[in-house]
């Protein structure tokens, strides 16, 4: 069994000092780039654990061939790996 | 701003510059400004036949893009777009020698003004949309979109497409096919592009980068427009899509032209210099396009940084704009499809 806190715990315990502490006493010129390392901490909190799909080349070669074009489970499907992706990079945009 | 590198030999380049203005050049002072990956930009101060000036000299970096145009073919589109009455910086001298700084550069007339995509949206929001710069923004792509083939000056573009949607998505499969990550809402975007393709137009220049951020602004108005290395044939929608779409209105998103504007002000602006009405149904068809264009170039970008070449936190960020941008592609797709059933 690993020690606790968690890396989840980690990155968010370390994202917050750095929003909250660091970023004020920086200079303007570094706050983009902290904000970006804010960022990314982020999106590896929410990464970890999180559900990943395998691949799908056969799939997206089908949609090309126009193959998939009357199947009507084709957008759901779609809509739901999307929505998946979208839980780690960017949950707010669903 | 940095220092200039030291490699470049002003005194060469004092010469050069003299002999192709036909009165003595003198630099003062030479100042880096902001730079890429791609090209850098130089500013000088010079007198020209003593007459004080302000330039800035472009020239690419060692590692360019493969995708984009080189210095001699943006120097050749500027003069085509100063001549045709767009808003750029007044190119003056081009040269193709590389023994004269060690690259290709071209030296054009320094311009006034910002080219930041979140404070020109933000400006804009902050007065309810600025519609006077959205009709200038439709009015200046109308104005490209005057230059069409043939032109003898810009035979480095090729010859256009017959049909700009087939030749745009036949270079989207082969840009994913090149990448090797398989991305099923992509190709869903795409085919439905394919299923809903609009008859083609006569080609025209299309700028394909024309977006808030790519205009430099002084004062809430257009006083250059920038990055002219995708250029290429193409309908002019390509253009009106890319500048429109969700993706490129930096956070402000009921204001449909580029964050700064209402549609009908944009397309408004076109059909006055342009002549002619731009099909909505057609611009709509693009934002698809630019938004699938858009997650194809977004997806590259973290390749760079994955591939050790260019580890960069800025690209392997990028890359996480990809799921949104394809969720926008589902929708736009889904409604593309109703509307025509």
């Amino acid at each position: 069994m690993l020690e606790k806190p968690d890396p989840k715990n980690l990155l968010e315990t370390a994202r917050a000092l750095l929003l909250e502490r660091l970023l004020p006493a920086l200079p303007e010129s570094a706050r983009l780039e902290a904000r970006m390392v804010a960022s990314a901490m982020a999106i590896a909190a929410r990464g970890i654990g999180a559900a990943n799909s395998a691949p799908e080349p056969e799939l997206a070669a089908a949609i090309r061939a126009g193959a998939l074009d009357d199947d009507p489970g084709l957008l759901p499907r779609l809509r739901e790996r999307a929505r998946e992706r979208l839980a780690v990079s960017n949950p707010r945009a669903l | 701003m940095h220092p200039a590198e030291p490699l470049m030999d002003m005194g060469r380049l004092a010469a050069w510059l003299s002999e192709a203005a036909g009165a003595p050049v003198v630099i003062f002072t030479h100042a880096r400004l902001s730079g890429g990956a791609i090209q850098q930009n130089i500013a000088l101060s010079v007198t020209c036949g003593g007459v004080a000036e302000t330039w800035v000299l472009r020239t690419d970096n060692a590692a360019t893009l493969a995708v984009s145009l080189g210095r001699g073919a943006e120097f050749a589109l500027l003069q085509a777009a100063h001549a045709a009455g767009v808003m750029v910086a007044e190119p003056l001298f081009g040269c193709e020698d590389r023994s004269v700084i060690g690259a290709p550069f071209f030296v054009m007339r320094r311009v006034s003004g910002s080219a930041a995509g979140h404070a020109a949206a933000k400006r804009a929001a902050a007065m309810g949309g600025d519609a006077a710069l959205a009709a200038e923004h439709g009015r200046q792509i109308a104005r490209i979109h005057r230059i069409r083939p043939p032109r003898a000056d810009l035979g480095f573009l090729g010859e256009p497409p017959a049909d700009a949607t087939a030749a745009f998505i036949a270079r989207m499969r082969g840009r994913l096919d090149e990448a090797g990550t398989p991305r099923p809402a992509l190709e869903y975007g795409l085919r439905m592009m394919e299923r809903q393709a609009p008859a083609p137009l006569p080609a025209v220049l299309c700028h394909n980068d024309f977006r808030t951020g790519n205009t430099m602004q002084d004062a809430g108005r257009i006083t250059a427009v920038l990055d002219w290395e995708f250029a290429a044939w193409g309908d002019p929608h390509e253009d009106l899509g890319w500048f429109t779409a969700r993706c490129w209105r930096f956070g402000q998103n009921h204001l449909e032209a580029g964050g700064i504007g209402p549609m009908e002000a944009f397309l408004g602006g076109y059909a006055a210099e342009a002549g002619w009405q731009p099909d909505p149904g057609r611009v709509r068809f693009w934002q698809l396009g630019a938004t699938i264009r858009w997650a194809v170039i977004a997806a590259d970008q973290a390749a760079r940084h994955l591939s050790g070449q260019e580890p960069s936190l800025e690209l392997a960020l990028t890359g996480h704009m990809v799921p949104e941008l394809e969720w926008d592609v589902l929708n736009q797709a889904e409604a593309l499809h109703a509307g025509k059933a």
